[in-house]
C-alpha cells in the first residue's frame, strides 16, 4: 500500500493506493495518527483502491470519528462503485460525504 | 515490543505455544471474545480429555497452527487460553477434543474431526448460496471472529404491544430471489431493505423470517429423480451454528460481512416501524443421526448436546434425525445466551420456536410439567420485552395449542385457528360454534390459564402448507417437484380448489377464488389476537400446488412480483384490511373479559337476526360486532361489525341496532367485485343487508356528526 498526502483547494487530501485489509489497514491508521494536520477538512482520496475488506471499512469509520472529534469535515473521494455498494449494503455508506473525484471537491 | 508500563499486566503473554504468545484465559464468555492484544477462546466439554485450538487464514484447506491447551488452562470442564498476535479479520479457527468413542455410552470423540465453536458468531463456508462446496474439505464450516461494533444510531427494539402486530412472515431468499422482484441484489438481506417501503404501504409492523441461523443448503442436497434439478435445504430449518447469520444470505457473504449487512437489515426495518421476529430452530442441528456428519457438538460433547437412547442412539422427536437436550442445564445455558445475543447485539424484537414442544422434554423424551427452559426464558431479564411464540407441537406426536406451559409469556402459533378458518371459508358443516371462539382470540384455548387474546397468533396460512391461493385453486397437494413422489406434506390441507383442480381459465371459478382469498383475510384481519400473512398471499402467489417446497429454490418457491399488478385488487383490499384494522383498537383488545360500553359487550354474535347467531351444525352464517371504549374518550365506543355468508346462496342480515347517536358505515364488500373495499366509508341507513354467496361484509359504527 501507498500512502502520501497533499494539498488540494483547501483539504489535506490522504491518497491511498493498494487494497485496504487487515494486513495493511495499520498502515493507513498510523499514518492518518500522525500525518493529519488540526484544522484542515480531509479528503480521502481512494481512486487507487480496488478493494477494502471490513477492517478497512471500520477504519474509515474510525476516521470518521477523529474527524468529528477535530471538528473538520471529512470526504470520500472516488470510491470503487463494488466498494461503494458493500459500503451501502452495510450501512457504512451513510456516515460519509462522497465525492467522486478530487476535482470535484468544493474549495474547503 | 517495548510495552508502556501502563499497559494492564493481563495484556502480556505468559507462555509460548508452537511460537505463539499466550496466558490463561477466561471461561466466559463462551466463545471467541477480543481480549487486550489477543483474542480469548473458550471451549466446553464435560467428556473431553483434552483440546487443541486449530488456526486457519481464511478459506485455507491447512491450518497454520495447532495450540494445545495446557492442562493448567482449563478451569472445570472448560478450556480457555488468550493468544496474541491474531490477526482477527483473516482467522479461521476450530477444535480438536480427545476423549473416548463409544457410542453405547453416549461418547463419540473423534480428534481427527475439526469442531465447529457452537457459539461462533460468524461462520464462513458457505458464503455464496448455492455455491458447490468442497466435498473433501476437512473442516467445512468455520468459526470466525465477528466485531460487535456496530453503530445503531440511537435504533432499538420497538417494544409494539402484542395485540397491535401484524406479522408478515418472508423467506428471506424467496422473498426477493425472483426477477421480478426489481432488487438489485436479489435474494438477500439487503433486498430485503430494498423491499421496506413496499412492506410499509401494505401496513405490516413486524416480519418474521423464516431461519436465518447459519445453515447448509446443501445439506441432504440431491437432484429430483426425473428432472435433474437440484433439490436444497431451502427453508433452512436444520442450524449449523446459532450465533451466526446466515452468510449466503448476504449480498456481502462472500467479503464475511453478513453480520454488518444483517443489522443494517434490522437497523432500517425498525426505522420504518417495523420488528423483526426470528423463526429459531433449537430442536435440532444439522449433524443428523449416528450416520450424520460430525461437525460440532457431536465431537464436543454428544452426550449432555443430545437426547440418547439408553443403547446411545439419537431419539428423533424433530423428524430429521437428532434431538437438542434443551433441558441439560449446559444446553439450557447455550439457548439462553444465543437468544440473548441475538435480543442485545442484534436488536431483535421476538422469536418464533420451531417445534417448541421438544423444548418442554426432558433429556428421555417425557413432556415436563414445567419445563425450565421455557421458565427461563419467560423470565429472563434481557428477553423480558421480546416477543416468544411457540409452534406448540413436535414431530413427537406431542400437541400443545392451548396447553403450551406459558409462564404468561408465552404465544402460540394458533394451528387450531387455522383449520378452524380453512373450514369455515370452505363451508363446512359445524364450524360456527368453533369460529366464535377463534375470531375472539380463542379463549376457549387460554382463558383458563389466564391468558389474553394476543397469545393466539392467528394464521390461515403459513410457509408449511399451501398459501392463500392455492388454498382456494387445490383440493390435493401436488409436491412432485419434491422428487418425493408426492409423499411429503401434509394431506390435512382442508382446502377447496372452487370447481377446478389448479389452473383454470372460468371466469365463475376464478372470481370466486378471488373471493374466497378476500374473505380469508377479512376473518384473519377482523380476529383478536396476532394476525400473521405469508408473504405474497395479499396478492394471490402460488406455488402451484405444492404445499411443502422446503427442497425448492426455483420459481415455485420465489415471491413473483408480478402478481402484484395482476392480482392488485386483492392487493388493495388486503392493504385496507389492516389499514381498517390499525384503525379501529375494538378488533385489537387483548382481554377476553373487555370493558363493556353501556350499550354493547365487548365482543358478540349474531346471524340473520341481531343477536340470535345459529349455532346449528348447518349453518354458515356468523356475524360479530365488537366494541371498545376509546381510552381517550370515554365518550366515544369503537364498533366493528363483521358478517359471514359461506354458504352457496345469498342470505339476508338484519343489523344491530347501533347505540343512539351512532350510524352505520360500510367498509367492506368481498361480494361486490366492482368495489369491495369503500374508502369513504359511506353511510349506511338501510336496516339490514343481503349478503352475496361466499362473502363478508364490514361495517362501523360512528356518531353521527
Amino acid at each position: 500500500m501507498e500512502l502520501s498526502k497533499s494539498i488540494i483547494q483547501g483539504w489535506q487530501a490522504i491518497h491511498v493506493s493498494g487494497q485496504v485489509d487487515s494486513k495493511t489497514v495499520a498502515e493507513l491508521r498510523e499514518f492518518i495518527d500522525t500525518k493529519l494536520d488540526e484544522g484542515l477538512p480531509v479528503a480521502l482520496d481512494m481512486e487507487g483502491v480496488p478493494f477494502m475488506s471490513s477492517a478497512g471499512l471500520r477504519t474509515l469509520l474510525i476516521l470518521h470519528r477523529r474527524t468529528q472529534d477535530m471538528g473538520v469535515l471529512l470526504a470520500l473521494v472516488g470510491i470503487a462503485s463494488e466498494i461503494a455498494d458493500t459500503m451501502k449494503v452495510t450501512g457504512f455508506y451513510d456516515y460519509f460525504t462522497i465525492h467522486p473525484n478530487l476535482e470535484s471537491l468544493p474549495p474547503a | 515490543m517495548i510495552r508502556s508500563l501502563t499497559d494492564r499486566i493481563d495484556s502480556l503473554p505468559t507462555d509460548e505455544i508452537g511460537g505463539f504468545k499466550v496466558r490463561p484465559g477466561k471461561p466466559l464468555p463462551f466463545g471467541v471474545c477480543h481480549a487486550p492484544n489477543g483474542l480469548n477462546f473458550s471451549i466446553y466439554t464435560s467428556a473431553g480429555t483434552a483440546c487443541t485450538l486449530v488456526l486457519f487464514r481464511r478459506g485455507e484447506a491447512q491450518p497454520f497452527a495447532e495450540l494445545p491447551f495446557p492442562t493448567n488452562y482449563r478451569i472445570g470442564d472448560v478450556f480457555c487460553m488468550v493468544v496474541f498476535g491474531l490477526d482477527d479479520e483473516d482467522l479461521e479457527y476450530g477444535y480438536r477434543i480427545d476423549g473416548p468413542f463409544d457410542p453405547a455410552a453416549g461418547h463419540r470423540f473423534d480428534s481427527t474431526k475439526v469442531l465447529m465453536d457452537p457459539y461462533a458468531r460468524q461462520i464462513a463456508g458457505r458464503d455464496v448460496w448455492g455455491e458447490e462446496p468442497d466435498w473433501q474439505g476437512t473442516y467445512p464450516y468455520r468459526a470466525r471472529v465477528s466485531f460487535d461494533d456496530f453503530d445503531w444510531e440511537g435504533e432499538g427494539p420497538l417494544e409494539i404491544a402484542p395485540e397491535n402486530l401484524v406479522i408478515y412472515e418472508a423467506h428471506v431468499r424467496g422473498f426477493t430471489r425472483s426477477e421480478s422482484s426489481g432488487c438489485k441484489h436479489p435474494g438477500t438481506y439487503a433486498a430485503l431493505v430494498e423491499k421496506i417501503p413496499y412492506l410499509k404501504e401494505l401496513g405490516v409492523n413486524a416480519i418474521e423470517l423464516m431461519p436465518i441461523y447459519e445453515f447448509d443448503e446443501f445439506e441432504n442436497s440431491r437432484l429430483h429423480p426425473d428432472t435433474g434439478q437440484r433439490l436444497y435445504n431451502f427453508w433452512g430449518y436444520s442450524t449449523v451454528g446459532f450465533f451466526a447469520p446466515k452468510a449466503g444470505y448476504a449480498a456481502t457473504g462472500r467479503f464475511g460481512m453478513q453480520v454488518d449487512e444483517f443489522k443494517q437489515l434490522i437497523k432500517s426495518l425498525h426505522k420504518a416501524g417495523i420488528e423483526v421476529i426470528l423463526d429459531v430452530v433449537f430442536n435440532h442441528t444439522a449433524e443428523g443421526n449416528d450416520q450424520g456428519p460430525t461437525l460440532s457438538f457431536k465431537g464436543l460433547d454428544n452426550k449432555t448436546y443430545y437426547m440418547l437412547t439408553p443403547q446411545g442412539y439419537y431419539f428423533n422427536f424433530s423428524g430429521t434425525g437428532n434431538t437438542l437436550n434443551c433441558n441439560n442445564p449446559v444446553v439450557r445455558s447455550l439457548v439462553l445466551d444465543c437468544l440473548r445475543y441475538w435480543a442485545s447485539e442484534y436488536h431483535i424484537d421476538g422469536f418464533r420456536f420451531d417445534l417448541a414442544s421438544i423444548l418442554g422434554r426432558d433429556p428421555w423424551g417425557a413432556p415436563l410439567s414445567n419445563p425450565p427452559l421455557l421458565e427461563s426464558l419467560a423470565f429472563d431479564p434481557i428477553l423480558s420485552s421480546c416477543k416468544l411464540i411457540a409452534e406448540a407441537w413436535d414431530a413427537g406426536g406431542l400437541y400443545q395449542v392451548g396447553s403450551f406451559p406459558a409462564f404468561g409469556r408465552w404465544g402460540e402459533w394458533n394451528g387450531k385457528y387455522r383449520d378452524c378458518a380453512r373450514r369455515y371459508l370452505k363451508g363446512d358443516d359445524g364450524m360456527v360454534g368453533e369460529l366464535a371462539q377463534r375470531v375472539q382470540g380463542s379463549p376457549d384455548l387460554y382463558r383458563h390459564s389466564g391468558r389474553s387474546p394476543a397469545t393466539s397468533v392467528n394464521f390461515i396460512t403459513c410457509h408449511d402448507g399451501f398459501t392463500l391461493a392455492d388454498l382456494v385453486s387445490f383440493n390435493g397437494k401436488h409436491n412432485e417437484a419434491n422428487g418425493e413422489s408426492n409423499r411429503d406434506g401434509g394431506d390435512d390441507n382442508h382446502s377447496w380448489n372452487c370447481g377446478a383442480e389448479g389452473w383454470s381459465d372460468d371466469p365463475g371459478i376464478l372470481t370466486l377464488r378471488k373471493r374466497q382469498m378476500m374473505n380469508a383475510m377479512a376473518i384473519l384481519l377482523t380476529s383478536r389476537g396476532i394476525p400473521m400473512i405469508l408473504m405474497g398471499d395479499e396478492f394471490g402467489r402460488s406455488q402451484h400446488g405444492n404445499n411443502n417446497a422446503y427442497c425448492l429454490d426455483s420459481a415455485i418457491s420465489w415471491v413473483d412480483w408480478g402478481l402484484l399488478e395482476s392480482n392488485a385488487d386483492l392487493y388493495r383490499v388486503v392493504k385496507a384490511l389492516i389499514h381498517f384494522r390499525k384503525e379501529h383498537l375494538a378488533l385489537r383488545v387483548n382481554n377476553f373479559d373487555g370493558i363493556p360500553n353501556e350499550h354493547l359487550p365487548c365482543c358478540s354474535f349474531h346471524g340473520n337476526q341481531p343477536w340470535q347467531p345459529d349455532w346449528s351444525d348447518q349453518s354458515r352464517q356468523l356475524a360479530w360486532m365488537m366494541a371498545a371504549r376509546e381510552p381517550n374518550n370515554p365518550l366515544s365506543t369503537d364498533i366493528v361489525y363483521v358478517a359471514t355468508n359461506m354458504a352457496h346462496y345469498a342470505s339476508w342480515f338484519t343489523l344491530p341496532d347501533p347505540p343512539p347517536t351512532y350510524q352505520w358505515h360500510l367498509c367492506f364488500n368481498t361480494g361486490d367485485q366492482n368495489q369491495p373495499v369503500h374508502h369513504d366509508q359511506p353511510v349506511f341507513e338501510d336496516s339490514g343487508l343481503l349478503l352475496g354467496e361466499r362473502s363478508v361484509v364490514i361495517l362501523t359504527a360512528s356518531i353521527v356528526p
